[in-house]
């Protein structure tokens, strides 16, 4: 299977120029369906899922490959290869910001932009720093994550239903969006919450942009302003939206950002 | 509809503000930024903090870490997405400390153009549900753990099988090639010559096990049973050959071979002539020594029928339901030596074939019958 198969990956877009839009932990491309066919008309716009979220080749999950962060990034930059990027814009949000940081430090001529959505180089708390966890915390995350695939689990079949709320999702599958493989997701989770890229910023070369929510309960501000320091010449800005997903709580603030930056 | 019907008949208790607030469920409603617009007296109460103080707070602030981060990673832009989410397990904080499992429905509230205006949440006191929830993930891990380590067992266990059947089969060749030098080139006693002849039998049967365990051991590997299929070359000197074999290993029994195949057949010849062999020391053990042994094999119709049947006492039901099934032994006396997996090998042959093995047994015939294609068809 070809990495695009393997990756579900997605190209839309007329433009010369492309730009790569990677999901982060707890769901997959569809966190950039408010935002990426804004982009359609002026760029090559590409999506794909992490290998264990959406549409992806679950049978290409290997534990030990993606134990690191290192082994999504090379996916990235499989994909980057397959598709001849070079000099394009990376937008990736959550975990997927640290992602990005790792492919464009493994290949630096990939990716002329990156723009980091609510990025965090380390979420748990170490010393002076700051990442908004205890190590208990993610602890107890892992264990709660069973507790809801429950029900979302690969096993039970997605249920077609009429949503009369929603209508204009017509037949979609219910809880279709974001799938990802329960015993997947609890990997991706530990390698995302207990990973340590700190050391890796100040070697980033690429333009950086960095948004933050107002008020993001997985990022706080204090780390978007930690990654604006330690990644040299990079810009923050803080969004006026709240939560960790402005990509789908305020994406006309976020395609407005991302515009006036590439 | 009148005002007081609407408003629950004329029982003051019933009113809109107390359904809202006493209902067996906790309520909140939560705007855009992530504050509390309302909540219900009853999650007020469960929670411990008061009504006053739950509104305006942020909703993060009410949930316990773990739930925080995956509400905000994973159930939030479903909800963002599909407008609701339900049956979802979240964990609340307590004034008093421990968390309050429940179990949740969620749905957005939004304006004509889609914007949202809030979201709302019906929240259940779920603590034992969750517990058996948790408890059943649990067993299930077991479960999977447990069958995990019993597969890599009886993997080894048939690996080990497989190696030493491998093994045994060439200290038996050396045996079986030097009984057949004593019986041609020295010179032995009448007697001497009757015991090598014993010998080759029992040798000769030792590879048959040996054989049988090896294909069984295969197929439960995974190997299954392969062939090597060929029409060209024919059937019937194969099959003359393994009753020649079995009538000497059994120089007392009267076998009776009938056959005519006449047209050719795509088939692996080693396998049927093992299928032929199989069937016919089955016979040979189980049925009456009085009575002769019949092996017929002729095509008709279409198909290649071999029949083998012997006299004796009939096979019981029960015996007759599990005959094919491996390791199946009908009777234990003594003289029945074996490891019963003739007949299942047997019936693996049969369907690798694309054909079917089947046995009839009455008072005074047992007949076992093998019928398949004379050619290779798309099912098989």
């Amino acid at each position: 299977m070809s990495v695009l198969e393997r990756n579900n990956v997605k190209v839309a877009g007329a433009g010369a120029r492309a730009m790569v839009f990677a999901h982060g932990f707890g769901c997959d491309q569809n966190m950039w369906r408010l935002v990426a066919p804004a982009f359609e008309d002026a760029f090559k716009t590409i999506m794909f899922d992490h290998v264990g979220a959406g549409s992806s080749d679950l049978s290409a999950y290997d534990p030990d490959k993606y134990g690191r962060l290192q082994g999504y990034a090379d996916d990235l930059i499989a994909i980057g290869r397959e598709l001849g990027l070079r000099d394009a814009v990376f937008v990736g949000h959550s975990v997927s910001a640290m992602i990005g940081v790792l492919a464009s430090l493994s290949d630096p001529s990939m990716f002329s932009d990156l723009i980091l959505v609510g990025p965090s180089p380390r979420y748990i708390n170490d010393g002076a720093y700051i990442g908004g966890f205890d190590a208990s915390d993610i602890d107890e995350l892992l264990e709660a994550l069973s507790d809801n695939h429950l029900g979302w689990s690969a096993m039970m079949a997605p249920i077609i239903m009429g949503n009369p709320d929603r209508p204009e999702l017509g037949g979609e599958l219910i809880n279709s969006f974001c799938r990802t493989d329960p015993v997947i997701a609890k990997d991706f989770a530990r390698v995302t919450f207990t990973s340590d890229n700190r050391a890796d910023l100040a070697r980033v070369t690429a333009r950086t942009l960095i948004l933050q929510c107002r008020d993001d309960a997985i990022a706080p501000e204090t780390v978007g302003e930690y990654v604006r320091n330690n990644i040299p010449g990079s810009e923050l800005i803080i969004l006026d939206a709240t939560g960790h997903c402005p990509n789908l709580s305020a994406p006309k603030d976020v395609i407005a950002a991302i515009r006036a930056f590439v | 509809m009148s005002e007081t019907s609407e408003r629950g008949g004329d029982d003051p208790g019933e009113e809109f503000e107390d359904l809202f607030n006493n209902a067996p469920c906790g309520y909140l409603s939560v705007l855009p930024d992530g504050r509390v617009a309302r909540a219900n007296a009853r999650f007020a109460t469960w929670s411990g903090f008061g009504q006053d103080a739950v509104v305006g707070r942020k909703l993060h602030e009410l949930l316990s870490v773990a739930t925080r981060i995956f509400f905000e990673t994973n159930l939030s832009p479903l909800l963002r997405m599909q407008g609701f989410v339900d049956e979802v397990a979240m964990d609340f904080v307590t004034l008093s400390g421990p968390k309050m499992q429940c179990l949740v429905n969620a749905a957005e509230r939004r304006d004509d153009a889609g914007n949202l205006l809030s979201t709302r949440f019906a929240i259940f006191l779920a603590a034992e549900r969750r517990q058996y929830e948790r408890a059943l993930v649990d067993s299930k891990a077991a479960m999977e753990r447990a069958a995990a380590a019993e597969r890599e067992n009886s993997e080894l266990r048939e690996q080990f099988i497989a190696i030493l059947g491998h093994d045994l089969r060439n200290p038996l060749a050396s045996i079986s090639s030097g009984v057949r030098l004593l019986a041609q080139r020295e010179t032995v006693s009448a007697k001497g010559q009757q015991i090598l002849s014993l010998m080759q039998g029992s040798v000769m049967r030792a590879s048959e096990l040996v054989d049988n365990v090896l294909d069984f051991a295969r197929g439960r590997l995974g190997g299954g049973i392969t062939l090597a299929r060929d029409a060209n070359v024919p059937l019937t000197p194969v099959l003359e050959q393994v009753v020649a074999e079995l009538r000497s290993i059994a120089p007392t029994r009267d076998i009776r071979s009938e056959f005519a195949i006449e047209e050719p057949v795509d088939c692996d010849r080693v396998r049927i002539g093992q299928l032929i062999s199989n069937l016919l020391g089955n016979a040979i053990t189980h049925g009456a020594p009085a009575w002769p042994i019949l092996v017929q094999a002729y095509t008709h119709d279409e198909a290649l029928v071999i029949v083998v049947a012997n006299g004796g006492s009939p096979i019981d039901g029960p015996t007759m339901a599990r005959l094919f099934q491996p390791f199946f032994r009908g009777d234990v006396r003594p003289k029945h030596v074996g490891l019963g997996l003739g007949l299942h090998i047997a019936s693996e042959i049969a369907k690798a074939h694309g054909g079917t093995l089947t046995a009839t047994s009455d008072a005074e015939v047992t007949r076992f019958t093998f019928v398949m294609p004379l050619r290779k068809t798309q099912a098989s």
